[in-house]
């Protein structure tokens, strides 16, 4: 059922629910009111989903305080809920958290839902109870640079559309060797990307060993510099939690750990469902990054023979330029989210944002079968990015949710140009130092980069630079 | 005292002769309960959380008893709040489903009514063989596909009317290493193995195992592959020895130990080793209690009948003769009316912890401080963590239950594990609650158990013997299967998360989305894994081994075991909800006391472990 016509009360809803609890204007929180997630359902019409964005806004970038219910004193940081034996000695700790005051403490270049500089690297680890290991020693966690997060719904719409493409593919050839009772292999492919191969046997069973770039279950994770991260609203409720304390009731809440006040701060349901929404709905909206035309004829001559040498060097086969989308509905809950996260079906009817409703939609290019080209310049896959004589990106000790220290997912490129320093930590302050730094799969566009003429690596950089997240 | 009953064959048998003076369920009981108003507004007592651990008399105990109750009564603890965990949607569909299947019989069947669930036809799907009774047992062979309603179509074994008649319970294993699973049968009479085929045929192998079934009433099974046999040893556990001087009374038969030879290519298991005495076990289970690596074998039994008699743990040695533990050893002496014994590792120590089912109520024990390595001491947690179960939690019949098969398991995916137990009256039992729904225990995460039975849908005025609690439709939720005495059985497909309204800001739906869901229906619960172990030789499906699922800084321990519950078994995937998590590590610690490396496995799947792999595979079910 869809809710069209329902946009004002709709908006109605979510400014009631903020005004009728609201506090002294000089309040010292961000949380005094909670939107309400039973106003979200169906499709939001522009004016609903501004209103949910707008209070978004807010909470992306306000100040949490004590109370809001920031801190998680008898919590760690790990995202199943986990309890801490004692609290830290400090509540705010560069490692393992609390490390910072607010999405946009973070998130701010070059604007609100950007990306960081070094100083705001964070230290993902998996969670220890005892606050003594939450160290910064990198056998204990690895360091990462802050990403940027313009673009990020039609990024997770990508993500999502990718996800029932190859498991799609698995079900048929599972459907096909149980009917043939034969094995059937087949190739794991989408929106031009390969996956690798399956083998299904007519039992049932996966042989999965030839899958490449790809969790096991065919899910693509499109979020983190890891790629692990399945959903924007997953990723929010790891982080509220993570980085200031805030723990989101459909994860830490009593279904999942029997409390209200999972973290022992003295607050309880610190974050509604309804406020994870109105964070997916902002970020989801975030327009993406844009190529610029450069000023000066120098430049832009520069940038244009850069454009090839991106093609003629081979940056393109992981940096793709664009893949092509077929819906710009952005439902929240999404389909691939697992317990812990609000689920679709946990709901009576998710909400759908539309992202085509937003005005940066309309300059979006397509192809000719109306599919939006999403200009990430990446491929939504996972690479080895490391090897023995380049190894500067396989600096990690840990592998992460599986995925091991040299492999992370190709970095999207668009926004390049506004959000130096770059790598997974963000310890290359250039893009040519990115570019050598290159190795395993992207070794040979590397090694065809560095032996190039000066004027092609330069035209490159020119390039990239035009790659910017607009005003 | 009680007299003996005028009659050879008792009315109520299993425990089960009301006894002169209340032994159970006294006029003082009576009173005291029913003064108590509305037992929903009221703490949940135990009847007795000390009975059976009075030294010395066994059912002499009334006047005791009662005292114990009063005191009970009076230091009475709050409450238990109800779950706060999801709760699961049972719906019943066994006719739906296909299956018509009813435990039937006079005395001698006033007990067993079991069931066992395995894979007879290679889809990994598992298959049903029913005890019927008097009548003749069953197969249903599944035919559900994944995450949809129920189906089974019975299927003719070709096995005669002699074979399956007299069928109290059934247990599958692979006894000969064939690579398809076989079948013990628990009669009333000769017991029987049956050896199983391609496309769930089976034969009898009792001459091919050099197997005498013998002519016992047997009630309880269990098997263990000990340390460099390439066959299972098997325990036989038997129930009244009805050709005995003064049967019923005092008259439990011996339980019986089968140890294999190695034939070719198959088992010979001539030697029947007596476990003497028997007390009238209702269930048995080879289990490793302190993790030596080397299980015993723990046998509950019925009070009722048995004379100086208590619970039992023996120890089972390779090539050595069996013996008790014995009060030196720190085992403690324990009468109660054992039904049932289900294992579950509670606090995830690594050591288990047991249910043991009885009138009245429910025993959980967990070792005690005092327990050492060889010291199998015990203290009863029940009361503290609401697990009694002791009488029935709906309508206005306020007497004790009668509890059978009971099973550890993780019904909502939460994490924690949950405790079902099956209930009902033995037969016209006056002074036990005649209605006596079944327990849905769900683990809560305070440690305690919050019932949920009602809610769940599984709550019905049946009289439940045995039960399987297994994922029949390979959905990831598990579903129940409980063999009624006198009626279908009831076959409960779990359907996720009943949508009950709660409170903004609990994380579960609230407001107008709760009553939307409430229309639309349950919803999903927590994320899983199932895991099927293979490896090569001897004991291909790793009967003993132990599997670790961690998930952050919680692991999840289940051991693959022949035995336990109430005559009823099951062979296949094993279940562990992992709540939250999106990924979990597995370890297998084989049979042999090797451990796995590490297996990294994404949530929600079914997976196949091969020893020495270095990936767990992952299985589909049909859609």
């Amino acid at each position: 059922m869809k809710r069209v016509g329902r946009a004002p009360a709709l908006a109605a809803a979510v400014l009631i629910a903020a005004a009728s609890a609201a506090a002294e204007p000089w309040h010292e929180g961000v949380m005094s009111r909670h939107v309400d997630q039973d106003a979200l359902s169906g499709t939001l019409d522009k004016a609903a989903l501004e209103a949910l964005r707008e209070r978004g806004e807010e909470l992306f970038v306000g100040h949490f305080t004590p109370a809001d219910g920031v801190g998680r004193p008898f919590a760690t940081q790990a995202i199943v809920p986990t309890k801490r034996k004692r609290p830290p000695e400090n509540a705010f700790f560069r490692s393992a958290g609390l490390d910072a005051n607010a999405c946009a403490g973070c998130h701010n270049l070059p604007a609100t839902g950007g990306a960081g500089d070094f100083v705001t690297n964070v230290f993902v680890s998996e969670g220890f109870e005892s606050a003594d290991f939450d160290s910064l020693d990198p056998q204990f966690s690895n360091e990462r640079g802050t990403n940027h997060l313009f673009g990020a719904g039609l990024i997770e719409l990508l993500a999502r559309e990718m996800t029932v493409d190859l498991q799609r593919m698995r079900r048929e050839a599972l459907a096909k060797a149980r009917r043939q009772g034969s094995a059937v292999t087949a190739r794991l492919a989408s929106k031009g990307v390969d996956f690798g191969v399956i083998v299904a046997e007519p039992d049932g069973m996966l042989d999965l060993s030839a899958v490449a770039g790809v969790d096991h279950d065919l899910v693509i994770r499109p979020f983190s510099q890891k790629g692990v991260m399945t959903s924007l609203r997953q990723f929010t409720v790891n982080a509220l939690n993570h980085h200031h304390g805030m723990q989101a009731s459909e994860r830490f809440g009593p279904r999942w750990t029997g409390e209200r006040d999972h973290d022992g701060d003295g607050v309880e349901d610190e974050v509604s469902e309804g406020d994870v929404s109105a964070l997916v709905a902002w970020q989801a909206g975030l327009k993406p990054p844009v190529e610029r035309t450069p000023d000066g004829p120098e430049w832009q001559a520069a940038a244009r023979k850069g454009s090839a040498v991106f093609d003629a060097l081979g940056c393109n086969e992981c940096h793709r330029r664009a893949l092509p989308l077929q819906s710009l509905s952005f439902a929240d809950p999404g389909p691939l989210d697992m317990a812990g996260t609000l689920r679709g079906s946990e709901l009576a009817e998710p909400a759908v944002y539309d992202l085509a409703l937003l005005d940066w939609a309309r300059g979006l290019p397509r192809n000719g079968k109306g599919a939006v080209l999403v200009p990430l310049f990446g491929d939504l896959k996972r690479h080895t990015i490391a090897d023995q004589e380049v190894a500067a990106l396989g600096n990690e000790l840990l592998a992460q949710r599986f995925v091991e220290r040299n492999v992370f997912m190709t970095a999207e490129l668009w926004g390049a140009g506004s959000t130096a320093p770059y790598g997974h930590r963000n310890d290359l302050s250039t893009l040519d130092e990115v570019i050598r730094a290159h190795g395993g799969e992207g070794r040979a566009a590397r090694d065809r980069y560095v032996e190039a003429a000066e004027e092609e690596r330069g035209a490159l950089i020119a390039f990239l630079r035009t790659l910017v997240i607009g005003p | 005292m009680e007299k003996p009953a005028p009659l050879r064959a008792p009315l109520c048998p299993a425990g089960h002769l009301p006894h002169t003076g209340g032994d159970c369920a006294g006029r003082l009981f009576r009173q005291l309960l029913c003064n108590a108003g509305d037992w929903r507004n009221h703490s949940r007592q135990p009847i007795s959380p000390l009975v059976g651990e009075m030294p010395g008399r066994a059912e002499g105990g009334a006047k005791g008893r009662h005292l114990l109750i009063a005191l009970s009564l009076l230091t009475a603890t709050p409450a238990a709040a109800g779950p706060l965990n999801d709760i699961p949607a049972m719906h019943e569909e066994a006719l739906a489903a296909g299956i018509e299947h009813a435990y039937r019989g006079p005395w001698e069947y006033f007990v067993g009514g079991g069931a066992a669930s395995f894979d007879c036809n290679g889809d990994r799907l598992p298959d049903l063989f029913l005890a019927g009774g008097k009548d003749p047992a069953r197969l249903y062979v599944n035919e559900s596909t994944a995450g949809g309603p129920l189906r089974f179509a019975a299927r003719d074994t070709g096995l005669s009317q002699r074979t399956l008649e007299k069928v109290l319970g059934a247990y599958p294993l692979d006894i000969d290493n064939d690579g398809h699973l076989d079948l013990a049968l628990l009669r009333l009479g000769e017991n029987v193995l049956l050896k199983g085929g391609p496309e769930c045929t089976f034969r009898q192998a009792n001459a091919l195992f050099a197997f005498d079934g013998g002519n016992a009433w047997t009630t309880a099974f269990s098997a263990s592959w000990e340390e460099g046999n390439a066959f299972p040893t098997l325990a036989f556990g038997n129930y009244v020895d009805r050709s005995a001087p003064g049967s019923p009374w005092g008259t439990c038969h011996d339980n019986a130990l089968y140890r294999p030879e190695a034939g070719e290519g198959r088992p010979r298991y001539a030697e029947r080793r007596p476990l003497s005495p028997g007390y009238c076990a209702l269930s048995m289970l080879f289990t490793d209690w302190n993790r030596s690596g080397t299980p015993d074998l723990r046998i509950t039994n019925d009070r009722h009948y048995y004379r100086g008699g208590e619970e039992q743990l023996w120890h089972i040695e390779p090539g050595r003769a069996p013996r008790l533990f014995s009060r030196s050893e720190g085992w403690r002496h324990l009468t109660i009316w054992g039904m049932g014994i289900a294992e579950g590792d509670l606090n995830s120590d690594g050591y288990p912890e047991y249910a043991l089912t009885s009138m009245g109520d429910t025993k959980l024990q967990m070792l005690d401080e005092e327990a050492e390595e060889d010291r199998p001491i015990y203290t009863d947690i029940a009361y503290d963590r609401g697990a009694t179960a002791h009488r029935p939690y709906i309508g206005e019949d306020l007497k004790p239950s009668t509890g059978w098969h009971a099973e550890f398991a993780d019904f909502n995916n939460d994490g924690l594990l949950d405790l079902f137990i099956a209930k009902g009256n033995v037969e016209q039992m006056p002074d036990f609650a005649a209605v006596d729904p079944d327990n849905l225990l769900l683990g809560q995460w305070d440690g305690r158990f919050a019932e949920a039975g009602a809610e769940a849908g599984i709550g019905l005025p049946t009289k439940g013997r045995g039960a399987i609690v297994d994922d029949f439709n390979m959905d990831g939720m598990l579903d129940l299967l409980v063999v009624n005495r006198e009626e279908n059985v009831s076959l409960f497909r779990n359907l996720g998360a009943r949508a009950i309204p709660g409170e903004a800001g609990t994380g579960f739906p609230s407001g107008t989305a709760a009553k939307q869901m409430a229309e639309a229906g349950p919803m999903p619960m927590g994320n899983f894994v199932a895991v099927e172990l293979a490896q090569k030789g001897p004991n291909a499906n790793a009967v003993g081994a132990l599997i670790a699922v961690k998930y952050g800084t919680r692991t999840a321990n289940r051991t693959v075991q022949v035995g336990g519950g109430h005559a009823s078994g099951h062979s296949g995937f094993v279940h562990a909800g992992v709540g939250t998590a999106e990924r979990a590590e597995i370890r297998v610690k084989w049979p042999d006391g090797e451990w796995s490396p590490p297996y990294r496995v994404f949530a929600n799947n079914f997976v196949r472990i091969e020893r020495g792999a270095a990936e767990a595979r992952y299985w589909y079910p049909a859609e």
